[in-house]
């Protein structure tokens, strides 16, 4: 995508022109910035006490995976894991556009991370992360995450 | 619940219609005859690897190959009741239970194989998708 910045100082309303040929999901995310709509995340350091830490704002596209345990949402990042005060569901549905999808009960992955989806011999599927994490994808979600791949994969072109 | 009656109804009712005529079609060219016994058995066999299989729901938290190790186990052991009660009624041949479990596992050995080949291949074809996405979004 070639990007083309223009300085006017004499310029009274500062604007964005996007010339685009489909509406995908990159163009869906440039138009969320410019509306100050992209979707940002609170998180704290997982290790640090919630009353004392400050609040740190992720970027999904930073976010390697999220993960429910225990009835806490934690996101994983290169620099860390942060704990989120939002739901899952929430997360699923603020973030799909964003190549997040739902693996298995507990997990939401990011596909733009995903290294590799590799099945092991037991049959299990895992998706391999940048970090060298991996999450395994449920069969019961086979089909979602697929529908969901080809969704995306429409909106790209 | 009803859902779920009513699917494994409608796989039961395919499954048992496609073994039959498949079994009328191999009788008419090799001459044979099937005894009510015997369609009777066909049936309960369906009905078992029907039920069995559609167990993959509650399997989910146990790995695909443990899945159908558990199902093989547990659908092998059902047949072989009912084999034995109807050996109780009508006498079973001398290789009648080797005959049995042979064709059982054959089968079950086959399918288990295409699944694992699924698996693999879809794995594949999900691995190509996002790739091709990381690809397009990059540019």
């Amino acid at each position: 995508m070639r990007l083309n910045l223009y300085e006017d100082k004499n310029t009274a309303e500062e604007r964005v022109d996007i010339y685009y040929s489909s509406m995908r999901p990159a163009i869906k995310q440039i138009i969320d910035i410019a509306n100050s709509d992209r979707p940002s995340l609170k998180g704290r350091p997982a290790d640090e006490d919630l009353d004392d830490g400050i609040d740190i704002i992720l970027d999904p596209g930073d976010i390697y995976y999220l993960d429910h345990i225990d009835r806490k949402l934690f996101a994983y990042t290169k620099n860390g894991v942060y704990r989120l005060m939002t739901t899952l569901v929430a997360c699923e549905e603020q973030l799909w556009n964003y190549g997040f999808v739902r693996v298995s009960k507990s997990n939401l992955i990011n596909i733009y991370k995903i290294k590799q989806l590799k099945p092991d011999l037991n049959m299990k599927v895992y998706a391999s992360f940048d970090n060298g994490e991996r999450i395994c994808i449920n069969r019961s979600y086979k089909k979602s995450f697929t529908e969901y791949l080809q969704r995306m994969r429409r909106l790209s072109e | 619940m009803r859902e779920y009656l009513k699917e494994t109804l409608l796989e039961l009712c395919c499954s048992y219609t496609i073994i039959s005529v498949v079994g009328a079609i191999t009788n008419f060219f090799y001459g044979s005859e099937t005894s009510n016994a015997n369609v009777i058995a066909m049936f309960i066999f369906c009905a078992i690897a029907v039920f069995v299989l559609s167990l993959h729901k509650l399997l989910t938290r146990f790995s695909p190959l443990l899945m159908i190790l558990i199902q093989f186990v547990l659908s092998l052991g059902l047949c072989c009741l009912v084999v034995f009660i109807i050996s109780l009624i009508e006498p079973v041949s001398p290789r009648g239970w080797f005959e049995f479990i042979r064709s059982f596992v054959i089968v079950y050995i086959l399918g288990a194989g295409y699944y694992y080949y699924r698996v693999f291949k879809d794995a594949k074809k999900q691995d190509k998708l996002i790739k091709e996405i990381q690809e397009k979004n990059k540019q």
